[in-house]
């Protein structure tokens, strides 16, 4: 059937920010869908908040607004544009919640707009519980036992019939966030009303626990003719209760017999028919009890997912690109598979190998939180591993995270000594078995301790519930590792002794170099060489969608250690382009945007792009995006092999985020040209002496600074800057263990933690500048011309992690000539590093002095939000002047400063971490970020609160409660807010100084003082703005259970006082007018005809 | 032990087997699908076949009786990558490894299948034999040579004697037979969801035997879909069209056609695997079927034939899968059309129908 013709425009809902549940498979599902409705020639209008994916740029749709996820902004939308259909199910969760309200206010009949893809119909029997349930009932398909409440007595009354334990699911929440397992009432009772509130609809499904089942999810695929295809199945290796976002999971199943997966299938395909998806794509979640194979369905998914994308890039099925091609009327027989460019989408990929997804976590950023897993999603990214075997895979996989690990273990960073798992005590393996029993981030690590140790498989398993071939697996990996060790040398300097056919079998087994170095008391090096030796070198094989039958077109690669090579290298001149790796805080979609522009500026230069990446999220590894597409771990072992066999003209590093930079050191002494920057460059920023020297000769300042390697350093160097100093470790990304420290004591602490993330590099330590104002800038450079790309303002002031703060496009607050002064001073500094590339500056201002804070002379997590703002793709550019040619031939010469605002405002996953204080600092904690633009600043502010999830009141009751210094300041804010007819309400100390200038207050006990207290108000959601500055460095314990309970409400809240203010005036602003919505390439147009912004695009 | 492949092209792979250890020899063929290994090593279809398994892990869920689809291995030997040999399923009785040893089988494992894949896609399927132990290249070459100037023999009395259902169903809404070339467990369940009377025929059966049944149909089994003995079944079968209506399966599918009039052809690369798309022109909706042939009708050769009908293709590289002759009453399909679930395949669906018809 061809595509439909009475469509004609398709508004397209993207995901808004990363947040922990949704990634940026997002961008990958989007940008395929974008693509695919223009191939088809439909008219695409995109919404997305999130400036820093692929998708929003002007070039992927017709109109692209980079506006709120709402309701109230995407009817305007609608208004404005008048699409005929709206395709919700590429955006997540967010995007299929949002297309459902919608629905239920009106809109899409109102104007007339058909929801493509999964109707509404389709949705609301997928997603609300009852539905479902009876759904499933109808058609014979078992679910758990379980019941839906609206209240906890409902909850309760069903939860005591079931029995524990039970799980918890809200309804309508992305990522499992609110699930919970109980095991008795009172925690039932807790579950049930955390859950109920944070359902959108105030829903709860009470169920059945099957912990410990198998989870085993498909991915299925259905036209509007009713052929139905199945693109894989999965196995989580963490069993049921564990979710299946934060589970290690391998794709295809491997434990299921030929008749079970039949019968999977089988009812795979009924449940799709069921649910009513005729033109798209579904993730089914079931639960088997491994004792006797009984199945129930636990979930499904009408829509793109997290899993999907996984299944996509693990199969070679471009799912997205064919989902959205169905959901515009086509058959899967008409749709062509570009991987192979000889099948249609009517054909069910099969593998041959096997695939490993691992999840990143980042537990380390919020101590306060129990590093536990269970039913609500924690990971913030994943990696995806291919090996020939579990065992390879699961290696492999392990290195990709970039956890510091190497493979399973035998690295030399085992946190429990092969001394001690010899001759195990007690105490030691109490602490494996709880490790095993309670899920948790390490579990794998655990499971070789415990074989280390002694303990049999049967244990194991009894404890952790994961399968037995898992942990035979695992078995097999610490045998390979103690035939290895057979062989050690006695000194570091021997040459290798392991003969070549167990070389061979532990390379195999997925052993890297460097463990296989550790095992023999050897070097990396000498590893490499022996193997070169010995001719056992990696070899490339295919992801092809069809196990070799077909003689696939676009297929991408993974190393393995077998006979042939199928790697498809060519003579033509190449570039080899570093990716970021997972998803983590601090390096997050932004990278990824960067290295897609690499791989398209590489295209628009005639030169092939070879992308190495491991992240299944990411549009950087599309089968579209490179030339060539490795799926590998980004360490030195991996990229080395990959750079033998392609013998690219050099290698990016300055786009994947701190993982390539990292690398730039090993590749150089390697040999191996790196573009733009060169790694001396990247050497004099990252090391604190020599950057010192380097503004010194520049005239321009820094805070003062030292460098320590030990805690009587520190304390010295800290005694002689003076308090407060921050503390860091070199070469790391967002901040990780930085630190505002006050004192010697806990100066020691921060230097210990300090000392163990930087390695063997110094700890710097820096004054601290209280109350300055914090500016970020881009540069953009070919080694002659330097160009400010941005200057980003941040509202907060400086101490906040420049990933966390909220920043402005065109700076607001500082004068002219400061700017002129910054914009002199990061020339200056470009030119003397010799910039080619992008560069990012962090400078603080106080008293009109200007400060270095330090320099990255690499692409920042700001460059894609400039990139949107000025309507000039830098990275792209960037990428160019690499390559060699200069700015003034790409037309971009001039600093682009727009006549609207655009503010960056940063999202943070507080929500997933219950305990954790909500108060930011020097270390980063968002996970995503979200963009407003508009006219006016306070416009732009507003936008980019609701769509960083803000729901700003209009009326109602603010709660107000500053630290001392603060009370001054919060005055005019809450003047601004009683004049505007909000009720103020404070606790006593705060509420004394309010009342002193004549504004009302209501007076609210301490916690421990009284009841009704603040918290009691928020419970019963009779606060509507909370502005809360923490007190000190150790804040008081009302304040932490205040902002939890900020959260838990999801009540909007401030802890700063310029974010207070921005926040006040944001809601004069919507209390005012309402909100325009205009598109990216309307205020693109505003930029001046003449400027160098036109001509660079 | 170790042991080694010999294709006929040359090509040698080494690894280590598990089993027989005599001289395997048969055409290497390759399966693309994930699950099935024990299945696809008793289908007689499969007798004297060596089958490459493309997923390189094979043995994950071990091996137990009720997965055989007939008493016996039927497969010369199994290819694979990476034997797993401490299995993890429920209804697992042994390991795969345990369960060759003790059914007389033979897998050579440690292979680069992908490689081989690769190969074999290139150089279409190729004889090959599996030596364990020191046998010399030379030796495997002349037991190469002389397995190829000898007449194949038929598998098809093999499979008379031992077949896989020895009670015929008893008595439904219809009177139906089967001619059994190589009948698995499986089509066997398939054809008892069809609520019918079910009379198994061995290959030999003359024609006047199957008719005296007074039956309402009769289908013809898949099976080994070389052997010589097939042409016996293609002349009972011409003997038997327009009398009552019959359906082949597989090899069948094959017998039918030829029975019909059409030549044969062998592919250069044959379908055997779980995710073949068959599509028929002018409908939106095809099936994803089971195959397991590396022979196909000539499709010039059918059209030639002005009663039948081709209504089902391979998708992607136009074989004939499906062929219909409404008013001979003859069907053919080239895949195997069994499922899950209690309902009968479409396939059945339709031949019950159309015995429903006529009567």
């Amino acid at each position: 059937m061809p595509r439909r013709r009475d469509i004609k425009k398709i508004v397209i809902l993207g995901s808004g920010p990363i947040v922990i549940g949704q990634a940026c498979e997002f961008d990958y599902s989007g940008s395929q869908a974008c693509k695919a409705l223009r191939e088809e020639g439909y008219t695409t209008v995109l919404v997305n908040s999130n400036p820093a994916t692929i998708m929003t740029d002007p070039g992927m749709a017709h109109a692209t607004y980079i506006e709120p996820l709402n309701v109230e902004s995407v009817s305007r939308i609608i208004e404005k544009e008048r699409p005929d259909a709206i395709l919700p199910t590429l955006g997540g969760q967010t995007g299929l919640n949002l297309a459902f309200f919608l629905m239920k206010h009106g809109i899409l009949k109102k104007f007339g707009v058909e929801s493509l893809g999964a109707s509404v119909a389709a949705i609301a029997c997928a997603e609300d519980r009852l539905l479902f349930k009876r759904a499933m009932q109808q058609i014979g398909v078992n679910v758990p036992q379980s019941g839906i409440a609206c209240t906890v007595q409902e909850g309760l009354k069903i939860g005591l019939s079931i029995g524990f334990p039970l799980i918890l699911r809200p309804a309508y929440c992305l990522g499992g966030s609110g699930g919970a397992v109980v095991y008795n009432k009172e925690e039932l009772e807790k579950a049930l009303a955390k859950g109920i509130e944070i359902s959108p609809v105030g829903q709860i499904l009470v169920e059945e626990s099957v912990m410990g089942w198998k989870e085993i999810e498909f991915e299925v695929m259905r036209d509007c003719a009713d052929n139905v295809v199945v693109i894989t199945s999965m196995e989580n290796v963490d069993p049921l209760g564990v979710h299946t976002g934060d589970s290690m999971v391998v794709a295809p199943a491997q434990t299921l017999t030929k008749p079970e997966y039949d019968e999977f299938v089988f009812l795979c395909k009924k449940i799709i028919r069921r649910i009513g998806i005729s033109g798209g794509g579904a993730n089914v979640q079931f639960a088997q009890n491994p004792a006797n194979g009984k199945i129930y369905v636990i979930e499904v998914n009408p829509r793109l997912s997290r899993s999907s994308a996984l299944a996509s890039k693990a199969t070679g099925f471009p799912i997205a690109r064919i989902a959205t091609k169905l959901a515009v009327g086509l058959t899967l027989p008409e749709v062509i598979n570009q991987v192979t460019g000889r099948t249609t989408a009517f054909f069910e990929p099969t593998v041959d190998y096997c695939v490993f997804k691992i999840c990143r976590f980042t537990f380390e950023k919020f101590p306060a939180a129990e590093r536990v897993l269970n039913t609500s999603m924690k990971a913030v990214g994943e990696a995806m591993a291919i090996g020939r075997n579990f065992r390879e895979a699961l290696q492999k996989g392990l290195r990709s995270i970039e956890t510091g690990r190497f493979g399973l273990g035998a690295d030399g960073k085992d946190v429990i000594s092969d001394e001690a798992l010899r001759q195990p005590d007690n105490m030691l393996i109490a602490a494996i078995k709880a490790k095993l029993s309670v899920p948790n981030d390490e579990r794998i690590f655990y499971v070789r301790y415990a074989l280390k140790a002694g303990m049999p498989v049967e244990e194991i398993h009894a404890l952790s519930k994961i399968d037995r071939w898992f942990l035979d697996q695992i078995r097999q990996i610490v045998d390979m590792e103690n035939s290895i060790r057979e062989f050690r040398n006695a000194g570091i300097d021997d040459p290798v002794k392991l003969p070549a056919d167990l070389l061979l079998r532990a390379k195999q087994d997925g052993f890297s170099d460097r463990q296989i170095a550790y095992l023999l008391h050897s070097k990396e090096e000498r590893v490499r060489e022996a193997r070169k030796k010995q001719n056992e070198k990696a070899v490339y094989k295919l992801v092809d969608t069809c196990a070799g039958e077909h003689n696939a077109k676009k297929p991408y690669f993974y190393s393995t250690y077998e006979s042939q090579d199928e790697s498809r290298g060519t003579a033509n001149r190449k570039v080899v382009i570093l990716g970021g790796g997972p998803n983590r805080i601090g390096q997050g979609i932004e990278f990824d945007y960067c290295c897609c522009h690499a791989a398209y500026a590489l295209k628009e230069e005639g030169i092939e792009s070879v992308m190495v990446n491991c992240n299944p999220e990411t549009v950087s590894t599309d089968y579209d995006t490179s030339d060539r597409l490795y799926f590998e771990p980004l360490t030195i072992e991996d990229i080395l092999n990959i750079i033998e066999i392609e013998k690219p003209i050099g290698v990016i590093v300055q786009f994947g985020g701190q993982t390539p930079i990292n690398l730039a050191v090993s590749l150089r002494k390697a040999g191996i040209p790196i573009l733009g920057t060169s790694a001396d460059s990247i050497d004099i920023a990252e090391d604190r002496k020599r950057f010192k020297d380097m503004l010194n000769k520049l005239g321009l300042s820094q805070p003062e600074n030292d460098t320590a390697f030990t805690f009587d350093e520190a304390k010295e160097a800290a005694r002689k800057i003076g308090y407060p100093v921050l503390v860091r470790p070199s070469y790391v990304l967002g901040g990780r263990a930085m630190e505002i420290v006050y004192d010697e004591n806990v100066l020691e602490r921060f230097i210990a933690e300090a000392a163990k993330v930087s390695g063997e590099h110094p700890i710097l330590i820096d004054k601290f500048i209280d109350d300055a104002i914090e500016v970020d800038v881009d540069v953009i450079g070919d080694g002659s011309t330097f160009v400010v790309g941005g200057i980003l303002e941040h509202i907060e002031e400086a101490g906040i992690h420049s990933g966390d703060s909220a920043m402005a496009l065109p700076a607001f607050t500082i004068s002219n000539a400061m700017l002129n002064k910054i914009r002199e001073a990061s020339c200056k500094m470009a030119k003397e590093l010799d910039i080619v590339g992008l560069m990012n500056v962090q400078y603080a201002i106080k008293d009109e002095k200007l400060y270095v804070l330090e320099v990255n002379p690499r692409a920042s997590r700001t460059v894609p939000f400039i990139s949107k703002a000025i309507g000039v793709p830098l990275a792209k550019l960037a990428t160019k002047v690499m390559l060699g040619r200069k700015l003034k031939d790409l037309g971009f010469t001039q600093e682009v400063v727009p006549p609207y605002v655009a503010i960056k405002e940063s999202v943070f996953p507080f929500n997933r971490f219950s305990g954790v204080d909500v108060i930011l600092g020097p270390e980063m904690k968002s996970t995503g970020e979200v963009m407003g633009i508009d006219k006016d600043f306070s416009k732009a502010f507003i936008k980019s609160q609701i769509a960083a999830g803000q729901n700003l009141p209009r009326k109602g009751n603010v709660f107000i409660s500053v630290r001392d210094r603060d009370k001054r300041a919060v005055l005019m804010i809450v003047r601004k807010l009683s004049d505007m007819g909000f009720n103020i309400f404070a606790t006593s100390g705060t509420a004394a100084a309010l009342e002193r200038t004549g504004i009302d207050v209501t007076v609210l006990p301490k916690l421990a003082e009284g009841r009704p207290n603040v918290l009691d108000l928020m419970k019963d959601g009779k606060i509507q703005l909370v502005i809360n500055t923490p007190s000190g460095r150790i804040p008081r314990q009302d304040e932490v259970k205040i902002r939890s309970h900020v959260i838990m409400y999801n009540i909007p809240y401030t802890t700063t006082i310029s974010g207070a203010q921005a926040t006040v005036n944001g809601i004069e602003t919507l209390i005012k007018k309402s909100l325009d919505v205009k598109p990216l390439q309307e205020y693109h147009k505003k930029l001046s005809k003449g400027s160098g912004a036109r001509r660079a695009r | 032990m170790k042991a080694m492949l010999l294709l006929e092209d040359g090509k040698t792979f080494a690894g280590e087997s598990v089993g027989e250890t005599g001289l395997r020899i048969g055409k290497v063929v390759l399966d693309t699908s994930i699950v099935g290994y024990q299945e696809s090593l008793t289908n007689p279809a499969n007798a004297g076949k060596l089958i490459v398994r493309t997923y390189p892990v094979v043995g994950s869920y071990g091996a137990a009786g009720k997965f055989d689809e007939s008493p016996r291995i039927w497969a010369a030997g199994c290819i694979v990558k990476e034997l797993s040999c401490t299995p993890s399923n429920w209804q697992s009785e042994c390991s795969f490894p345990e369960y060759i040893q003790k059914h007389g089988g033979c897998v050579l494992h440690g292979i680069d299948t992908r490689t081989l894949a690769v190969h074999l896609r290139q150089r279409g399927e190729l004889l090959g034999v599996i030596a364990a132990g020191s046998v010399s290249v030379k030796d495997m070459t002349a037991a190469l040579d002389a397995f190829r100037k000898q007449t194949p023999g038929s598998a098809l009395p093999d499979i008379a004697s031992a077949p896989v259902n020895s009670v015929p169903a008893g008595r439904g809404q219809y009177k139906l037979g089967v001619i059994d070339i190589g009948l698995t467990k499986s089509l066997m369940e398939e054809l008892r969801k069809m609520n019918s009377g079910l009379r198994v025929f061995a290959y030999n059966s003359s024609a006047a035997d199957i008719a005296a049944q007074k039956l309402d149909g009769c289908i013809v089994s898949d099976g080994p879909e070389e052997d010589p003995g097939l042409e016996i079944v293609a002349d009972t079968v011409k003997q038997l069209i327009g009398s009552i209506p019959v359906l082949g399966i597989g090899a069948g599918c094959l017998v039918v056609a030829r029975a019909l009039g059409a030549k044969t052809t062998r592919m250069k690369i044959g379908h055997r695997g779980v995710n073949y798309p068959v599509h028929c022109p002018g409908f939106l909706k095809g099936d994803m079927t089971i195959q397991n042939h590396g022979v196909c009708i000539d499709a010039v050769s059918l059209r030639r034939q002005k009663r039948v009908k081709i209504s089902g293709y391979n998708l992607h590289d136009r074989t004939v899968e499906e062929f219909e002759s409404k008013s001979l009453r003859a069907w053919g399909v080239q895949y195997i059309p069994v499922s899950y679930g209690p309902v009968p395949h479409p396939v059945f669906q339709r031949f019950l129908k159309s015995i429903a018809r006529r009567r």
